[in-house]
């Protein structure tokens, strides 16, 4: 047999195992039959995704520090696994957790758009996406892989159109390389930068005595 | 009933409280949306609890036109072995403030405002909900459907069951949104190759039809 290296196994081993991870996406157990679409995503749309966060850095302290990660997830050969569905209900429960009385009448109302979902979404329909999303990390998790589900990832992806014909998407990211790189990622955050937002957001945290003057 | 057989009923009882705890377990510790605690999970292992809770589900199905399925779900609430029940605590009230649009108001501050559905019996859950929250549903039930997956125990997910465990208030005060998880061990799995009219052609029926009315009466003319 040729000798292979490791770079081409571990490659190939992704590629391979972000299709079973579709697979066990697909056959997670689910509420009803939602027409789930699911796509998978490279190194380069990393990138893509990138800029895209960069652009929303000011309004979200989230996609700004994801933002930050997916570059260095574009030159480490990260993947990940997008899943997304149309908002409407398939499953006649008329349950009313939507805030509608009816299936019928969440799947007539107006939908509302914005850059990354298209509301008002029906519970079941997130649900089964989401299950889905979380047997694909749990079949990640099980082949040896990093994985963490990402809200940023299926927002951009569907904001950057890399998702078609979806209200809404998930995205799973999944990689190879030696050290986990989806938590604790404070090296995007200097030390000042995260001593200036701590302070701005718990500033009673150092505060000595309660009604103190200072 | 033989000895060995009583053993053997006794074991597959203890199994599944067994495996009832690794499944909490495994709920527990399935992510949630920005790591915030917000899912209670809540186990039915008596068979008291849990007929209680079939008739429950049993008296809704008249409550709403679309809810005939919940008759054909309280025969399978019975045939568990045990029911683990997933509230979220915090959807109803306390939405994430990232202005998702997923439940369709374009910012936060117009959900509040929102006129939520009234307490009426043809409504399970008194929506609109936090769907970036009640999202962590999902993932709770899933990390019990992956478990018991891998421990080869059979298992079911049902809407009616956190339907009918809100009008019970088996779940913490507050809780608009729940939903149910049944585990079974047993050799065939009840969840599955249900006749159309479960309700009405199941393993209860049958012994109650057939050796509990037929038979005597074929006894009495025929011995």
């Amino acid at each position: 047999m040729a000798i292979i290296n490791s770079e081409e196994l571990l490659r190939g081993g992704m590629d391979r195992a972000v299709e079973l991870m579709a697979v066990a996406a697909s056959t997670a157990l689910k509420f009803g039959k939602p027409k789930i679409k699911i796509v998978a995503m490279g190194p380069e749309e990393f990138q893509e995704l990138s800029d895209f966060c960069a652009g929303l850095a000011e309004v979200s302290p989230l996609f700004d520090r994801d933002g930050r990660s997916f570059v260095d997830l574009a030159a480490e050969d990260a993947r990940a696994l997008l899943i997304g569905a149309k908002r409407k209900s398939v499953y006649n429960y008329d349950c009313g957790a939507c805030g509608y009385r009816t299936c019928e009448e969440l799947n007539k109302a107006e939908t509302t758009e914005s850059v990354v979902i298209n509301g008002p979404c029906c519970h079941f329909v997130v649900y089964d996406v989401h299950m889905a999303a979380s047997a694909a990390a749990a079949a990640a998790w099980r082949m040896g892989l990093h994985c963490r589900v990402f809200q940023t990832i299926g927002g951009a992806a569907a904001g950057c159109g890399l998702v078609e014909d979806v209200d809404f998407s998930i995205g799973v990211g999944v990689s190879y390389q030696p050290q986990n790189p989806f938590f604790d990622r404070r090296k995007y955050w200097s030390e000042e930068e995260w001593a200036e937002k701590f302070a701005a957001e718990f500033p009673s945290f150092t505060r000595g005595f309660m009604g103190a003057v200072e | 009933m033989e000895r060995k057989l009583r053993e053997y009923e006794e074991r597959r009882l203890e199994s599944v409280k067994l495996a009832t705890q690794l499944l909490f377990a495994s709920a527990v510790t399935s992510p949630r949306v920005g790591g915030i605690d917000e899912i209670s999970i809540h186990c039915l292992e008596t068979r008291d609890e849990i007929e209680d809770l079939a008739i429950a589900i049993d008296k809704m199905a008249d409550d709403n036109p679309s809810w005939d399925f919940f008759r054909s779900d309280a025969v399978q609430v019975r045939d568990a072995d045990a029911v683990l029940i997933m509230a979220d605590r915090r959807s109803g009230h306390d939405p994430m403030d990232s202005s998702c649009n997923l439940c369709g108001y374009m910012l936060c501050d117009e959900w509040r405002k929102a006129p939520r559905m009234p307490d009426e019996p043809s409504v399970a859950f008194r929506g609109p909900f936090c769907l970036l929250r009640s999202m962590n549903l999902a993932y709770a039930l899933n990390g019990a459907v992956s478990l018991a997956r891998e421990l080869g125990i059979d298992h079911a997910i049902k809407m009616s069951v956190g339907a009918a465990a809100i009008r019970m208030d088996l779940v913490p005060y507050k809780c608009g949104i729940a939903l149910g998880f049944l585990a079974s061990v047993t050799e065939k799995n009840p969840f599955r190759d249900l006749p159309k009219r479960w309700a009405e052609y199941n393993n209860e029926t049958l012994q109650n039809r057939l050796i509990h009315r037929l038979f005597p009466t074929f006894r009495s003319i025929y011995s």
